[in-house]
């Protein structure tokens, strides 16, 4: 269980992953919470993947936002289990990133 | 306030050690003396870090002690660091230069023999003080204890210049659901002494 939190709070950050209500609450972006992005989403705009680093991937929606990118339902356990890997367009193409399931 | 009451409320002081060159170090310090440093702090998290400004008052509790009494004034820089992880727990990632605090500490500072031109000495005690990193709207209330050392040189007959190094490590009780938090700073400063008397 401990393990768990540490993980928790070591992979997600204002950037990208914590919980939201609205912008304030993270470095850039907000999703609000919704049935896509349960306990809301932080995260930050972009125009391709290179603009969300290593772990996550640039899709289409609001403008283009990252997104954890996944490739079970598993690697997504660390958002709650709200979340699955869902595949979403991304910019002309496919992706699969975390979001609700 | 008596030597020996001032004494007795501080809870440490430092390890004893080889003994001072009791003469020199009474007439070099003083009976009293007042001293300003600036330096800088690391903190991180919940603990502030960034320039800092200290004031002494020195008060000779024995031939090697003195109560060393400061105020330390902590300005960090950075914007918002906390936020709320999946299992909506606030957290909070500040740097090392973030944040700003302000403490008043109750220290003994004890000298040891003179190596050449400069005198070291060690220090111990606790301290009291307010934590704020304002675009969390994070505070709460500090109580570290504090260990560090450092070196005295006299340039002048009642005037020394000082460089020193601190390590405070300790607990915070923070508000927006933080509680309880551990505090671990390291500072360096280095300034001014001035004799009293």
């Amino acid at each position: 269980m401990l393990a768990l939190i540490g993980c928790q709070s070591d992979d997600v950050s204002r950037r990208l992953g914590a919980r939201c209500d609205v912008t304030a609450d993270c470095a850039q972006k907000c999703l609000t919470p919704s049935g896509d992005w349960p306990g809301g989403f932080c995260t930050t705009a972009c125009t391709s993947d290179s603009d969300c680093g290593d772990s996550a991937r640039c899709i289409d929606e609001d403008g283009g936002v990252c997104a954890f990118a996944c490739v079970a339902a598993g690697d997504c356990t660390f958002l709650g289990s709200a979340y699955t890997c869902a595949q979403v367009d991304s910019h002309g193409g496919q992706a699969m990133v975390c979001r609700g399931g | 306030m008596s030597r020996r009451v001032i004494a007795l409320l501080l809870v440490a002081s430092p390890a004893a050690a080889e003994p001072a060159d009791t003469g020199t170090v009474a007439a070099d310090v003083g009976d009293q003396a007042i001293g300003a440093d600036i330096g800088a702090s690391a903190g991180g998290r919940v603990t502030p870090g960034g320039a800092r400004v200290q004031g002494h008052y020195l008060y000779q509790l024995s031939d090697q002690d003195w109560f060393d009494g400061t105020a330390t004034f902590t300005y960090g820089g950075g914007g918002a660091a906390c936020f709320r992880d999946r299992m909506n727990t606030f957290v909070c990632e500040h740097g090392i230069a973030d944040g700003r605090g302000v403490e008043i500490a109750a220290t003994v500072r004890r000298f040891f023999a003179a190596q050449g031109d400069f005198r070291p000495f060690a220090r111990a005690g606790i301290g009291v003080g307010i934590v704020n990193f304002g675009d969390d709207s994070v505070s709460g209330l500090a109580i570290p204890l504090h260990l560090g050392g450092g070196v005295r040189a006299s340039v002048a007959e009642s005037i020394a210049i000082v460089a020193q190094a601190d390590v405070a490590i300790g607990f915070g009780v923070l508000n927006k659901t933080l509680g309880l938090e551990p505090q671990l700073g390291l500072a360096v400063t280095a300034g001014a002494e001035f004799r009293l008397q």
